[in-house]
């Protein structure tokens, strides 16, 4: 069931072109990883899905038709850019932001009262905004953006700022809440939480989406096909057997007569046919295959270039 | 509640609250108060009574001076016929006054009068002095030109000049005082317009740089917060001016009862006289009679508070607009010193021209700065207070006004909108009219 569709979205600023004919699809109840480098145009698709602003040309669906302005009150936004008034109460605050969001004086006490025994934090009530610490403000703007019980909940970096501790209780809290059924799209720069907690992503960069899909389908579109494989042997034997077949593409021994080999299968090869080249020569312990990690992918995507060579392109220009 | 109803509760009740809105609200009319009642005591407190003794060889006054049946004399005359010099000041028998006087019969022909005081007496016991002695030997010079007491005091009452419009006649002209208590509205609408304007200006950059605006604008449209916002300030402004005035009534009400009841009605009378200077005592209305005659007759109050109200709202809305741009294109306080000046300028402008037109009602200034949306609020009291301005003139000038306010706060929203958005930096005048344009 689809949750979110965006259709064809152009985005201009004078003259800049922020997002260029982005069309994505969310699942309902799946968690949707919205990935790029700064300046991608995450926050303007972001804000045109919050009607923010508007976009110059596409459509915004949400739950199958086109979205409107009530919709509003069905979706909680945690922005990049965040903060509250400073010498508002805590509780005065989450009232009015609970009540810009529909809810009923009487709905939104019961509901701040559960939240803030969940949290732990019924005597902050009357503290004013500038007398707690930033990962208390922090805490706060969460729960803004959750009271409500939002269908779809839009969390812009939700990790940034936050610190190891907070940042775990705000995932296990995005994990509980995907669970009761909400669809949560989010954007960040933190390719291990998108590993942890996402179930499909998207990546732009320079106003263009790049890929698009289930984490899985993604890291099976940029699958090398390389495999690491620990036996027991010759390394000297076990290059020498690859021959044109297969690249090495790393290796390391383990102990005296152990090693690991990152083997690339190349002209339609299968790894039956690489262990049954390598057989002969050594004793195979296991066999992996190496996936692309997120952190790959994303810098694949954005640099042209694998992470290894960018990396390798990071250490020369530091040699130079 | 609505939305909006949302926002302009919250912006007004965070206001209201602050300490530093109870403070001034009742701080400023009780100040007036405190200084209004100080002025009156020390007023009292300084009249010490001297002693005038008039050294009068020749019996001209006949050791009579007239004083009047109400009045509260700041000094009593005593006469001797003895004629004084320096070495007798100091004698015993003459400790006792402040003030000596000679008079002889030269002083009617050369016209000087000396005297000498110990202390020297404030300005109005010195006019009181002068005026009775001074009346006293023009009524023995026409005594001695052959003219009857009250031939001469009939001679010597002054006209009172009374200058009518053409086309108004029969109602004596005291356009230039009206206007004057027009102007005081002028004042008081420029004040309030920097001041409430410019806590819009402030609370968007507050928004701004918490970053709280982009939560709030998920929820609820930027036109809709910056509304909120203005309408908000606004009814905290009319609230402040409510309370001013309830509280000033009461404090002028109190200080009336309980500390000027027992004092003499002339005395106030006399220093309201001693503190407006000679040459200006002139273009004021010709007595007392006539400033209250002004003040509960000739202006129309419930015309001109209306007004008042009505043009306040419409340089109100007018300028928060022009302001919620200021605030919303800058990033810091610092910023907004810079942005203001296109809008301040216009306003200073009037402010000034609002003083020029003093007196000139009708000029080609006063009726185009009537008009004009920027400057109507501020000049067209001024002339309405004057009585110079026709109900049509006032009604295509509140058209004028609420027209412009729907544009500039229509202009202001689009501005708004992408400009709170905008972290980091200060927008240019140039970046503000492409996102107008927008």
């Amino acid at each position: 069931m689809e949750m979110l569709r965006v259709e064809n979205i152009v985005k201009e600023y004078s003259g800049h072109r922020a997002l260029d004919d982005i069309s994505i699809t969310t699942k309902k109840g799946e968690i949707f990883g919205l990935l790029g480098p700064n300046g991608a145009g995450k926050t303007s698709l972001i804000r045109i899905i919050n009607q923010i602003t508007g976009p110059d040309e596409g459509k915004v669906y949400l739950e199958g038709r086109e979205l409107k302005r009530s919709d509003i009150e069905s979706i909680g936004y945690l922005p990049e850019e965040r903060g509250l008034y400073k010498k508002m109460t805590v509780g005065d605050q989450v009232m009015y932001f609970a009540r810009l969001k529909g809810l009923s004086k009487s709905e939104a006490k019961k509901k701040i009262e559960e939240w803030f025994e969940k949290f732990d934090i019924s005597s902050w009530r009357d503290k004013k905004v500038e007398e707690l610490s930033k990962g208390m403000a922090q805490k706060i703007q969460f729960i803004i953006t959750v009271l409500h019980e939002p269908k779809l909940l839009i969390l812009d970096e939700p990790f940034s700022g936050f610190d190891p501790i907070n940042a775990d209780i705000i995932k296990k809290e995005i994990l509980q809440l995907k669970k009761k059924g909400t669809s949560i799209m989010l954007s960040t720069h933190n390719m291990n939480s998108v590993e942890e907690v996402c179930d499909s992503i998207a990546l732009i960069n320079h106003a263009k989406l790049l890929v698009e899909g289930s984490l899985k389908e993604v890291k099976e579109q940029f699958r090398t096909h390389t495999y690491a494989i620990q036996f027991k042997g010759m390394m000297f034997g076990f290059a020498n057997a690859l021959f044109s077949n297969f690249s090495l593409e790393h290796s390391e021994q383990i102990d005296e007569e152990r090693a690991v080999a990152h083997v690339k299968l190349l002209k339609g090869n299968t790894l039956n046919d690489l262990l049954k080249t390598v057989l002969p020569v050594v004793e195979v312990e296991g066999v992996n295959e190496i996936l692309p990690t997120m952190n790959d992918i994303f810098i694949q995507s954005v640099t042209g270039k694998s992470a290894v060579e960018t990396s390798q392109d990071k250490k020369g220009g530091e040699n130079e | 509640m609505s939305k909006i109803g949302l926002v302009i509760g919250r912006e007004y009740s965070s206001r209201v609250k602050k300490k530093s809105f109870v403070v001034l609200t009742i701080l400023v009319p009780v100040l007036f108060g405190l200084l209004g009642f100080a002025a009156i005591w020390f007023g009292m407190k300084e009249q010490k009574h001297f002693k005038v003794l008039v050294s009068d060889p020749d019996d001209i006054t006949k050791a009579k001076i007239f004083i009047g049946q109400n009045e509260n004399p700041p000094a009593t005359f005593y006469f001797t016929g003895e004629e004084l010099g320096p070495e007798d000041y100091e004698r015993e028998d003459l400790k006792e006054y402040d003030i000596f006087i000679g008079i002889g019969k030269n002083t009617v022909t050369n016209k000087i009068i000396r005297g000498v005081y110990r202390e020297e007496p404030s300005l109005n016991t010195e006019r009181y002095i002068t005026n009775k002695l001074e009346t006293r030997l023009e009524e023995y010079w026409a005594l001695d030109k052959g003219m009857s007491l009250e031939k001469y005091r009939e001679i010597k009452q002054s006209f009172r000049f009374v200058l009518t419009d053409i086309e108004d006649q029969g109602e004596a002209d005291t356009r230039a005082e009206r206007q004057a208590v027009g102007f005081g509205f002028s004042v008081l609408i420029f004040v309030f317009l920097m001041v409430y304007a410019g806590q819009v200006m402030r609370g968007v950059l507050e928004e701004k740089t918490s970053r709280v605006v982009e939560i709030i604008v998920s929820s609820v449209k930027p036109f809709q917060l910056m509304m909120g916002k203005i309408i908000a300030i606004g009814l905290v402004g009319l609230t402040q001016f409510l309370i001013w005035i309830i509280l000033l009534t009461i404090i002028m009400i109190g200080v009336q009862s309980f500390f000027l009841a027992d004092i003499d009605p002339a005395a106030i009378q006399a220093m309201g006289e001693a503190q407006i200077p000679g040459e200006l005592a002139g273009s004021m209305p010709g007595n007392d009679n006539a400033a209250a005659q002004l003040i509960f007759e000739q202006i129309n109050w419930p015309l001109l508070l209306t007004l008042f109200l009505i043009y306040f709202i419409g340089g109100y809305l007018l300028y928060a607009g022009l302001f919620a741009i200021v605030g919303a294109a800058a990033d810091s306080e610092t910023d907004t010193q810079q942005l203001i000046i296109p809008v301040m300028i216009p306003l200073m402008f009037v402010y000034f021209v609002s003083f020029s037109i003093l007196g000139n009602p009708d000029g080609p200034a006063a009726i185009w700065g009537s008009q004009i949306p920027f400057s109507s609020p501020i000049i067209m009291l001024q002339r309405v207070a004057a009585g110079t301005v026709s109900v049509w003139e006032v009604v295509i000038s509140l058209i004028l006004l609420a027209g412009t306010f729907v544009v500039t706060t229509y202009l202001a929203g689009k501005v708004y909108r992408t400009g709170i958005l905008m972290y980091g930096k200060k927008a240019s005048w140039k970046e503000i009219f492409k996102w107008l344009r927008h």
